[in-house]
């Protein structure tokens, strides 16, 4: 049987690497390409077209929620598993909303991993819970997240244009939609909305 | 050779996992047993007394930063070496006083991770490479916090132009160029040492 093609993506380059050797391990699964932040993996999984992309929720410069809504763009047939250490509610509604087809969380163990794989590459849906709740994420418009998280990652107007290939001009007018939708004043509220979004994530899981 | 006796702690069986069969991949280390949380890193370092114990920062339960002198009084011949999912210099410094040799990030290379934990087993400490001085954090984790310079400048009795200057200071040691770049930097770090 023909080895199901992975494509891994986590910024944590330890996590990454070692869940990497146990995929391999494995036997039944190739991991084809890794990606350190969502770009980088909307870009492999366009090269690749793999069975699967295995997705850290949180990546810097586009995180694994908005990654997927490239990746089903660039390549429609991979099925997406979301990798998280969130087990909230609105994170596997978001992700469910998305179009993923299943949440791992980071607690689980390796073989409920691979489970997950095979179970989404025939077909299946792996989740953690049967129905995810409904959360509605639209009020911001998929390129004003991109730009919210930039942001909050700190960086400069210019480094977001080059980041997304836009003008400054565009970043600039993006900034300023996004101040008026979230009705925010300033850098600081922007950071908390972004949280808030789940655009970016700063405190660990709750214990 | 003998191997370096390695015990990992981490709250995520996944990356309990990842990590073990990364350091595996490696002949100079033996992963000797993994646990949980801080309690259990405890009882391992009691009863194996492992070379190293790499220690997640983030835990419910016992954390790492709390773990870490129990830990030491538990079994003093284990080095410990926090693995945190944020690469914050000044953070290096509260794990460090509390009796860490180290502190390496989950972003960093295998290769970063094998050297700082052979250096561990050496007994040798990380030094920061941005120093910043207990004023100095203070006033970041309030500016993590979401207070305004005059609010900080109330809570630590000093002026509001002082609070400016510490916070141009940071911005200029941490290579950080926008306030909101500050207030996340500031947040992690929060977070990470609270």
């Amino acid at each position: 049987m023909k080895p199901i093609r992975v494509v891994l993506a986590d910024d944590h380059t330890l996590v990454r690497r070692g869940l990497s050797a146990l995929l391999t391990a494995d036997g039944s699964i190739s991991v084809v390409g890794e990606a350190e932040d969502g770009r980088e993996l909307a870009k492999k999984a366009r090269a690749l077209q793999p069975d699967v992309a295995l997705v850290d929720i949180s990546m810097p410069l586009l995180n694994g929620l908005d990654a997927m809504l490239k990746i089903r763009r660039v390549s429609p047939q991979t099925r997406v598993i979301i990798l998280s250490m969130f087990s909230d509610d609105a994170y596997i509604a978001a992700a469910w909303e998305h179009g993923a087809a299943g949440y791992v969380l980071k607690d689980e163990a390796p073989e409920q991993l691979i489970e997950a794989i095979h179970t989404v590459v025939s077909g299946g849906m792996y989740f953690p819970v049967e129905h995810p709740p409904v959360v509605t994420r639209n009020l911001l418009t998929p390129r004003e997240r991109e730009v919210l998280q930039l942001i909050a990652e700190g960086k400069r107007n210019s480094e977001i244009a080059s980041v997304m290939m836009r003008s400054l001009h565009t970043v600039r007018s993006h900034r300023a939609r996004l101040m008026m939708k979230l009705r925010v004043h300033s850098a600081a509220e922007l950071v908390q909305a972004a949280e808030k979004l789940g655009v970016v994530r700063f405190s660990p899981p709750e214990g | 050779m003998t191997r370096l006796r390695v015990v990992i702690v981490d709250d995520h069986a996944l990356v309990r996992a990842s990590l073990a069969k990364l350091l595996c991949s490696y002949s100079e280390f033996e992963v000797v047993g993994t646990a949980a949380d801080g309690h259990g890193a405890i009882a391992l370092a009691e009863k194996l007394k492992p070379d190293v114990l790499l220690l997640d920062v983030a835990m419910p339960g016992l954390d790492g930063l709390n773990a870490i002198p129990l830990i030491r009084a538990a079994c003093p011949a284990t080095h410990v070496l926090l693995i945190s999912m944020h690469d914050e210099p000044e953070y290096l410094q509260e794990a460090v006083d509390r009796g860490a040799q180290g502190l390496v990030s989950k972003a960093s290379s295998p290769e970063d991770l094998t050297c700082a934990i052979m250096s561990a087993a050496r007994g040798e400490v990380m030094k920061p490479s941005i120093p910043l001085s207990k004023r100095e954090r203070e006033v970041l984790s309030l500016i993590g916090a979401g207070k305004t310079n005059e609010q900080i400048a109330t809570i630590l009795s000093i002026s509001q132009k002082t609070v400016e200057h510490h916070r141009q200071q940071l911005m200029d040691r941490l290579d950080i160029h926008t306030e909101a770049g500050l207030i996340v930097h500031a947040r992690r770090t929060i977070v990470a040492a609270s």
